[in-house]
């Protein structure tokens, strides 16, 4: 399983508004499945919608195209909250 | 022409004088600290007569330039033993500048021991008045007084009870538009250094004064045009952008998720409650509370990026400012606690009594570390504050000398301090490069005086790999970039757009050439910025400080960190380099002369 963590407005996408709330979104593993396959799962445009991505809590610029492990953690940022960059 | 207002404690006078030609194109940072360098003895005692408090507002401060009204405050800090210079925002750096002012210098020290003073100034000059009602007062009661008795609108500088204690921990407030005591140059124990002085208080009324001279006006023009154009085009500092919507403490997710954000006392690099306290949650309570509270509030007129905020109480009243990522970590997650309105009655608690958030957060931290009360103890940290730090008991005196104190008091080994200063809110064992800030900063522990979260975190102002070690350039570089911009009065948080956007930079230099109506390329305000830094670290040498200050507390470099469980392992030469005057970019600083 992939753990994805959702901030912002991308919360909506674990079915959470309450940002108390862990928003977190369990994707199950593939070989082969990049972040970007992970986000378009979840309903995300990793292109438009994303600012940020964390794998394992190391922030990657080029998160996007990487293959994910089994039980990877990705923390993912939206673009209005964007104080990282792309 | 400005002026340099020079203010005797020792005979109760008051002069202005010239300025004199080596300090005309300085202000903010690099003028208290070269005034600094040049007054003050580097081996004198930071409370006794020979310290100095000198107060400066920014080369821009007071025009209409963006986000500019920070005011420096220099002198040699009681809790490191060496130089430091604390900026906040608030009133009082337009109104001193457009008095003619370019520094206010506070020095010796009365004979009657426990009088206190007021000066004002204004456009007819300035004055101390005795200040015997404001003893003991907390910074809330003293500005509403201070309003009450010199006009709605002036700008204050003060100090709680704690300066007055002469306590380490202690720092000097300002209020801001709503008059609320809330924004604090708070590190460094400045606060006790005013105390000294029996200066409880600055009032400054700048109606009817010359305002600040532009001698380029066109240059000057150009440069505004540019710096707010990149400000208001930044993701970071736009409107609607992360500061203004979420405040710095949208940091809380990202540095959590990075692994970096120290919980417990240093303990781990995340806390399980980082959502309750996180910006977008602070945010989100703002706006249903639907009170007095707001967010993307500016912290003094003209600031466009407005990463303030004010929160309100569950019934919608006001509460406190400013909620933002130091203050909220070092009272929540370093010491286990997860509830914003508790961390808003200890943040009300510091501003009051006059202590630096920081540093009490990294002290409470430590107590809970040796026992005194259990991690997670709100109730018990509030009563330490305002039952013991307040009023100045045994244990409150400790704790008000901060975290090296206290952690010496009571036998604890885990302190996180480097050269007696507690570490802001970033972990170095998960970013390297602002470990090497701490080592090496003149200042001690200080997140502000290099921040390579930037480029090692944020990915501004270039990429660096967080978990790499070679660091010292990085390093270096921002802390001169950075000594620079706490020169011009310009807020720090305009570094975010000038970094990425080189228009952005050449107009906040342009716009410092116009006042001054010099030609100053980007590569002059680089080395002026290395200039500052280099009187700051020799004020130090000679001050008794050696490259064995220059590290981080011993069990960051043994006891690895969760979640990427590592060690702070920066090689000492690499630390050692940052400062190596002979490393230093030629190109930019010429030959250097140690
Ligand atoms: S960005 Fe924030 S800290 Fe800086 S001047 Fe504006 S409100 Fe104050």
């Amino acid at each position: 399983m992939i753990e994805v963590h959702l901030y912002g407005d991308l919360r909506r996408y674990a079915g959470k508004t309450d940002p108390r709330e862990e928003a977190i979104v369990w994707v199950p593993y593939r070989p082969g499945l990049t972040v970007a396959d992970v986000l378009r799962e979840i309903g995300i445009d990793p292109e438009r919608q994303v600012s940020n991505i964390f794998i394992n809590g190391h922030y990657d610029y080029h998160a996007r195209s990487r293959l994910v492990q089994d039980g990877d953690r990705l923390g993912v940022f939206p673009r209005n909250m964007a104080l990282l960059y792309c | 022409m400005a002026k340099l207002l020079r203010v005797n404690m020792t005979d109760l006078s008051v002069r202005f004088e010239d300025v004199p030609e080596k300090y005309a194109l300085l202000g903010g940072r690099g003028l208290t600290s070269s005034i600094i360098y040049d007054e003050v003895p580097p081996l004198c005692h930071p409370l006794g007569p020979d310290n100095k408090l000198v107060i400066a507002p920014g080369i821009v401060s007071g025009t209409k330039a963006p986000t500019s009204g920070r005011t420096s405050f220099g002198g040699k800090s009681p809790l490191t033993g060496g130089i430091k210079e604390s900026n906040a925002g608030g009133l009082s750096s337009q109104k001193i500048a457009r008095l003619g002012i370019k520094a206010i210098i506070v020095e010796g020290q009365p004979k009657e021991k426990g009088r206190f003073y007021v000066l004002r100034v204004d456009k007819d000059g300035a004055r101390l008045l005795p200040a015997d009602h404001l003893k003991g007062k907390g910074m809330y009661e003293v500005c509403d007084l201070l309003w009450k008795e010199h006009g709605e609108g002036v700008a204050i500088i003060g100090i709680g009870p704690a300066g007055e204690m002469l306590m380490s921990a202690a720092g000097i407030c300002v209020n801001d538009q709503e008059n609320t005591a809330g924004r604090y140059a708070g590190r460094g124990g400045l606060g006790a250094v005013m105390g000294s002085k029996g200066l409880k208080a600055i009032v400054i009324d700048d109606r009817g004064g010359p305002g600040v001279e532009i001698k380029n006006p066109e240059l000057f023009e150009q440069g505004i045009k540019k710096l707010t154009q990149a400000s208001l085009t930044h993701d970071v500092t736009k409107k609607g952008g992360a500061l203004n919507t979420y405040g710095t403490n949208v940091l809380v997710n990202i540095m959590n998720e990075a692994g970096g954000y120290p919980t417990r006392n240093f303990s781990s690099g995340r806390f399980e409650l980082a959502s309750q306290i996180s910006g977008e949650t602070k945010a989100e309570i703002i706006h249903k509370r639907n009170g007095e509270g707001m967010t993307g509030h500016p912290c003094h007129p003209g600031c466009i990026i407005q990463c303030s905020d004010r929160w309100a109480n569950p019934d919608g009243t006001f509460k406190v400012s400013v909620m933002e990522y130091e203050s909220v970590w070092a009272l929540g997650a370093n010491c286990g606690i997860g509830d914003l309105d508790k961390i808003a009655d200890l943040i009300w608690l510091c501003n009051d009594i006059g202590v630096d958030t920081i540093e009490m957060g990294d002290t409470i931290a430590v107590a809970m570390e040796a026992g005194l009360l259990p991690f997670g103890d709100a109730d018990g940290a509030i009563r330490l504050l305002n039952e013991e730090v307040r009023h100045g008991t045994p244990l409150g005196r400790i704790l008000g000398n901060g975290c090296v104190f206290t952690g010496r008091a009571f036998g604890v080994t885990r302190v996180p301090a480097v050269k007696g200063q507690g570490m802001p809110a970033y972990e170095p064992r998960a970013v390297k490069g602002i470990g090497v800030t701490y080592a090496t900063s003149t200042m001690g522990a200080d997140h502000t005086a290099g921040y390579t979260i930037a480029p090692e975190i944020l990915g501004v102002g270039g990429k660096a790999d967080p978990f790499a070690v070679q660091k010292a350039d990085l390093s270096r570089a921002f802390q001169a970039t950075t000594a620079f911009i706490d020169s011009t009065g310009y807020c720090l948080f305009d570094a975010f757009c000038v970094l990425d956007i080189p228009e952005g930079f050449e107009g906040m230099v342009e716009s410092c050439a116009g006042v001054l109506g010099v030609n100053w390329t980007t590569q002059d305000a680089i080395r002026l910025g290395y200039e500052i830094i280099r009187k700051e670290r020799l004020f130090n040498e000679a001050a008794g400080f050696t490259r064995a200050h220059d590290r981080l507390p011993d069990f960051m470099t043994k006891e690895p960190l969760p979640p990427h469980n590592t060690v702070f392992d920066v090689p000492p030469e690499e630390l050692d380099a940052v400062y190596d005057f002979s490393k230093w970019p030629k190109e930019v600083v010429g030959e250097v002369a140690g």
